[in-house]
C-alpha cells in the first residue's frame, strides 16, 4: 500500500487524471469544481508529468481546446462547474457526435441545494440530452478511480464521457492513496479527415444512428462489466424496501442504514446514471415489492424507466423536486416508505432559545476591506437612480448594499446593460444604467457582449471591478494577469483597459477602488459621455482582493457615538461585517472581530461624520 | 467518531479540519468529511462535517454529532441539533452572558452536553496581540485540554508541527497552550 492522504474530492480526481496519462487538461473556474485543475498542475509538477495545463476564458474555450487535443490523438480532460456546461453546450452537443481519437474526459461539477450556483441544474441530463454516458461518484475516493475507467471507455468507444461529481463529493475529504505515477498518454498526429472532423448535415446523418448504436453498446457494458460501479446491497431475507441509489444520496443512505442496524432495505448502487444499466434497475425493481429511487437532482434514472410506475420518486411527490438530498431529508423518504415515522429528537428548548436570541444564518458578505464595497458605494452614491446590473462572482453580493438591481449569468452584466437601454429607448427615454462585473469575468463573456453594446451604440457605463483574481472561487489567475497554473509556465497578460479599447470603446479609465469621492466623479463623467455618444463607457475600479493579502496602510477607525444617530446609512449602504448596528443603543458600532482597519468607511461613509480615521494615539 | 464544526466563513475552519483529519490517519484510521468553498464561504455561516471511522458518507446527522465546535456563538447555538445527547459543545463566545439564556441552558442540560465556553477573542488579545486567525488552534487545544473524544495533546501537536506553515509554527504552538490552559488553567 502507498501513501496515504487526506485528500479533497477534487484533489483526488486531478491526481487520478494525471495518473490516467492525461495530456491537455483545460478548465474555467467554478464552485465547486474550482480546485481540480489547480491540483492537477500541482500533481503533474510533482510527478513531472508533461501535461499541459490551462485556464480558458471560458468553458467554452476550455473545452474546445480539449476536445481539439482529443482530435489529435492526445488525452484530454475538461473541468468546469454546471452551469458552465451551459455556456460549452454547444461544442458538447457536436463533439457528442464524434469519433474522438485520444480519451476525452468532461467533469461537470453539481451543486445540489444549491451552495455557490445560480441553478441546481443536473449535468446528468445533459448527458442524456448529448447522449454521452456519464458516471456518477458516490464518494471522493470513488470519484478517482472512475477516471481511469472513463478514459478506458472513452477511447473505446472515441466518444465524450462525463464524471459528474456533486459538492459533497468534490468538496468533501477523504482518506486516499496518493498517486506516485503516471501512464503515458497516447501519440499524437492529426490525421486530415474532413468527413470525420466537420460534422456537415450529410455526416451527421450517418454520425448520429452510429452514435445511437455506440450508446446502446455502452448500455449493454454498463449492464455487465460496470459491477464496481453498478451494484446491490442485499437485505438480509426478504427486504421490506428496494432503493435504487446514485451519487452521494447512496453513501448517505448506507451510512443511515448501519446506524439503524438494519438489514431490511436493499439497495442498487447506479454509478452509471446514463446510459442507464437498465436490466439490472428494472429486474431490481421488479424484484422488490416497494421501491424507491433516491439521485440529485433531476429525474434522469427514473426517466429512463419503461414503466416508472413501479417505483416511488419524483414523479409521485415522495421525492422533494429540489434541493439536496441530505441525511434527514432521505431518513424521512425511507422510513416513511417503511410506514414508519421517525423519532425526532426533541429540540423545543433549543428553538424557543434560538427564536428568543433571534439568530439566523448568516449572509454570505463582501470581506471586511474588499475593494468591491467602496466601487460599489462610489457607484451607488454617484447616480443613485442608476439602474444597477451586476453579474455572477463576488460582486451579486453589492445586493447587500443595495447597488445591485441584477445578477443574470456571467457576462450578463453588460448585455443586461444593453436590455434595459433598447427598452428603454423603444419608449424613448434615456435612463442611466450602471453596471459592475468583475475583471476575470470581463474576460469569460463580458468581451462579445461589450462588442456588441459598441456596435449597436448602447449607452451605459461599465465598472469592471478589478481585483487581481478570480476571488469567489479561490483565487485562480486570468488573462488580464498572464499567471498559469503550471510552475514556470507563463502567459501574455492581456490589459482589461486594452481589450476594451480593442472593442472599440471610447471612454476607458481606470481609479483606485479605495478613492471612493475620485470613484463617484469617473462614475458620473463616464455616464455622461455614454449618453452625449450614445456609447458604453468603461470604467476600471482596481485595488487586490484582501485575499491576496497585500500590505496596505492600516487605518483604524472608530465610531463617534455622539456624532451616531442611528440612521444605518452604513449599515444599509456601506454593508461592512467591521460595523454592526446595537440595536439597544440604536447606534453602530465597531465590530473589531472583522474590522481590518482599511479606513474606507471614515472616507465619507458616514453622512454625519461619526466613523473617523482614529488620530495617532488614541485606541479603540 | 462525529464532528461538527461550525463559523462564519474565514475563520480558519478548514485548517481544524485538517489537523483532526492527520491525527486520525496518524492512528490508521479511515476519514471522510465536508467542507464549504465558494460563494458560501464568503463571510457567511460555514460548516464542516468530519467523521473518523467505517462511514461512506462525509455528512454528520443530526443528533449524531460527539463533538460540536463552534467558532461562533450564535453559529454554534443554531447549530447544537447535531449534537447527540452527552456530547461535547466546544464554543468560542464574545459575549460572557452568551450562554445564559433559559431555554439554552435547559437544552444543554436536558441533553446531558457537556459544555465548555471560552472568551477565545479576548485570550487572542491578552496573549497574540489580537490576531484572531490563531482562534482555529485555540480550539483544538480547548479539545484536547478536555481530552474530547480521545483527542490527546501529543498527537494534536505533532499535527500541528506538521501541518503548519513554517512561519506560524511557534505561535501555532502558543495559541494551542493557551487552548489547553482555558481547560486546566
Amino acid at each position: 500500500m502507498g501513501k496515504k492522504a487526506l485528500l479533497l474530492g477534487n484533489e483526488a480526481i486531478a491526481q487520478a487524471v494525471v495518473a490516467a496519462g492525461c495530456q491537455v487538461a483545460t478548465a474555467y473556474p467554478g464552485t465547486p469544481s474550482s480546485e481540480v485543475l489547480p491540483a492537477i498542475a500541482a500533481c503533474a509538477d510533482r510527478l513531472g508529468a508533461p501535461t499541459v495545463v490551462e485556464w480558458g476564458a471560458n468553458e467554452k474555450v476550455a473545452f474546445e481546446a480539449a476536445i481539439a487535443a482529443s482530435f489529435a490523438g492526445a488525452r484530454a480532460c475538461a473541468v468546469m462547474k454546471q452551469v458552465g456546461l451551459n455556456v460549452a453546450a454547444d461544442p458538447f452537443m457536436s463533439g457528442a457526435l464524434f469519433q474522438l481519437k485520444g480519451g476525452m474526459l468532461l467533469i461537470s461539477a453539481d451543486d445540489p441545494g444549491p451552495h455557490s450556483s445560480q441553478t441546481e441544474q443536473d449535468s446528468r441530463f445533459f448527458a442524456m440530452f448529448a447522449k454521452v454516458p456519464c458516471l456518477d461518484p458516490s464518494d471522493p475516493a470513488e470519484a478517482a478511480a472512475m477516471v481511469k475507467d472513463a478514459y478506458t471507455l472513452s477511447e473505446k468507444h472515441g466518444v465524450i464521457v462525463m464524471l459528474r461529481p456533486t459538492t459533497r463529493v468534490s468538496h468533501s475529504r477523504q482518506t486516499v492513496e496518493v498517486v506516485e505515477g503516471f501512464e503515458l498518454g497516447t501519440p499524437v498526429k492529426f490525421e486530415k479527415d474532413a468527413e470525420r472532423w466537420s460534422p456537415l448535415p450529410a455526416t451527421v446523418r450517418r454520425a448520429h444512428p452510429h452514435h445511437n448504436t455506440r450508446i446502446t453498446r455502452i448500455q449493454k457494458e454498463f449492464e455487465v462489466d460496470w459491477g464496481r460501479y453498478n451494484r446491490e446491497r442485499p437485505a438480509k431475507g426478504k427486504a421490506a424496501l428496494g432503493v435504487v441509489a446514485g451519487g452521494v444520496a447512496f453513501s448517505i443512505l448506507c451510512d443511515l442504514l448501519d446506524e439503524w442496524g438494519r438489514d431490511d432495505v436493499a439497495v442498487l448502487k447506479v454509478g452509471t446514471p446514463y446510459p442507464l444499466p437498465s436490466a439490472l434497475v428494472e429486474d431490481f425493481i421488479a424484484r422488490h415489492e416497494k421501491a424507491l429511487i433516491l439521485e440529485e437532482i433531476y429525474p434522469v434514472i427514473e426517466m429512463q424507466l419503461l414503466n416508472r410506475a413501479k417505483a416511488d420518486g419524483r414523479w409521485n411527490g415522495v421525492v422533494p423536486s429540489a434541493g439536496e438530498l441530505l441525511p434527514e431529508v432521505i431518513e424521512r423518504i425511507v422510513l416513511s416508505r417503511l410506514g414508519e415515522t421517525p423519532s425526532e429528537p426533541d429540540v423545543s428548548e433549543l428553538s424557543a432559545a434560538v427564536e428568543e436570541l433571534k439568530l439566523t444564518p448568516r449572509k454570505p458578505q463582501l470581506c471586511a476591506g474588499c475593494p468591491h464595497r467602496a466601487s460599489f458605494f462610489a457607484i451607488r452614491r454617484a447616480i443613485p437612480k442608476a439602474i444597477n446590473p451586476s453579474d455572477i462572482g463576488c460582486y451579486s453580493l453589492g445586493v447587500n448594499q443595495k447597488a445591485v438591481d441584477t445578477a443574470l449569468c456571467m457576462g450578463g452584466a453588460v448585455t443586461v446593460s444593453s436590455g434595459f437601454y433598447m427598452a428603454h429607448k423603444a419608449t424613448g427615454q434615456t435612463h442611466p444604467i450602471v453596471a459592475a462585473l468583475g475583471d476575470s469575468t470581463f474576460f469569460h463573456m463580458g468581451l462579445p457582449g461589450l462588442l456588441s453594446a459598441v456596435y449597436n451604440k448602447h449607452a451605459f457605463v461599465l465598472c469592471v471591478l478589478d481585483n487581481s483574481l478570480t476571488a469567489m472561487t479561490g483565487g485562480q489567475p486570468h488573462p488580464g494577469l498572464g499567471g498559469k497554473p503550471r510552475k514556470n509556465d507563463k502567459g501574455t497578460a492581456v490589459p482589461i483597459e486594452a481589450a476594451a479599447r480593442g472593442c472599440g470603446v471610447s471612454f476607458v479609465e481606470a481609479v483606485d477602488a479605495y478613492s471612493m469621492g475620485a470613484g463617484a466623479e469617473a462614475v458620473k463623467r463616464a455616464w455622461e459621455h455614454a449618453k452625449t455618444h450614445s456609447t458604453p463607457a468603461v470604467l476600471v475600479f482596481r485595488h487586490p482582493c484582501m485575499l491576496l493579502r497585500v500590505p496596505q496602510e492600516k487605518i483604524p477607525v472608530t465610531v463617534l457615538e455622539d456624532k451616531c444617530i442611528g440612521c444605518r446609512y452604513c449599515i444599509d449602504y456601506f454593508a461592512c461585517p467591521g460595523l454592526v448596528f446595537d440595536e439597544e443603543k440604536r447606534k453602530t458600532s465597531l465590530d473589531i472581530r472583522f474590522c481590518v482597519s482599511c479606513g474606507i468607511c471614515a472616507a465619507g461613509v458616514c453622512p454625519h461624520g461619526a466613523i473617523a480615521a482614529q488620530k495617532e494615539g488614541e485606541s479603540a | 467518531m462525529k464532528y461538527v464544526i461550525v463559523g462564519i466563513g474565514g475563520q480558519g475552519i478548514l485548517f481544524t479540519s485538517k489537523v483532526l483529519g492527520k491525527i486520525a490517519i496518524d492512528k490508521g484510521l479511515p476519514v471522510i468529511g465536508n467542507e464549504v468553498h465558494g460563494m458560501a464561504q464568503r463571510g457567511g455561516s460555514v460548516i464542516s462535517h468530519f467523521k473518523v471511522g467505517d462511514y461512506r458518507s462525509p455528512l454528520v446527522s443530526e443528533g449524531h454529532a460527539d463533538v460540536l465546535m463552534a467558532f461562533d456563538q450564535n453559529e454554534g447555538i443554531r447549530s447544537l441539533a447535531f449534537l447527540r445527547e452527552g456530547g461535547t459543545f466546544l464554543v468560542n463566545i464574545n459575549e460572557p452572558c452568551a450562554l445564559e439564556n433559559a431555554h439554552l441552558k435547559k437544552h444543554l442540560s436536558d441533553k446531558k452536553i457537556q459544555t465548555c465556553p471560552f472568551l477565545g477573542y479576548e485570550i487572542l488579545d491578552r496573549h497574540m496581540g489580537g490576531n484572531y486567525l490563531f482562534l482555529n488552534v485555540l480550539i483544538l487545544g480547548a479539545a484536547s485540554g478536555m481530552k474530547a473524544e480521545g483527542l490527546e495533546e501529543e498527537q494534536v501537536a505533532a499535527a500541528l508541527k506538521e501541518l503548519s506553515p513554517p512561519k506560524h509554527l511557534k505561535a501555532n504552538l502558543k495559541a494551542f497552550e493557551l487552548g489547553m490552559k482555558v481547560i486546566n488553567p
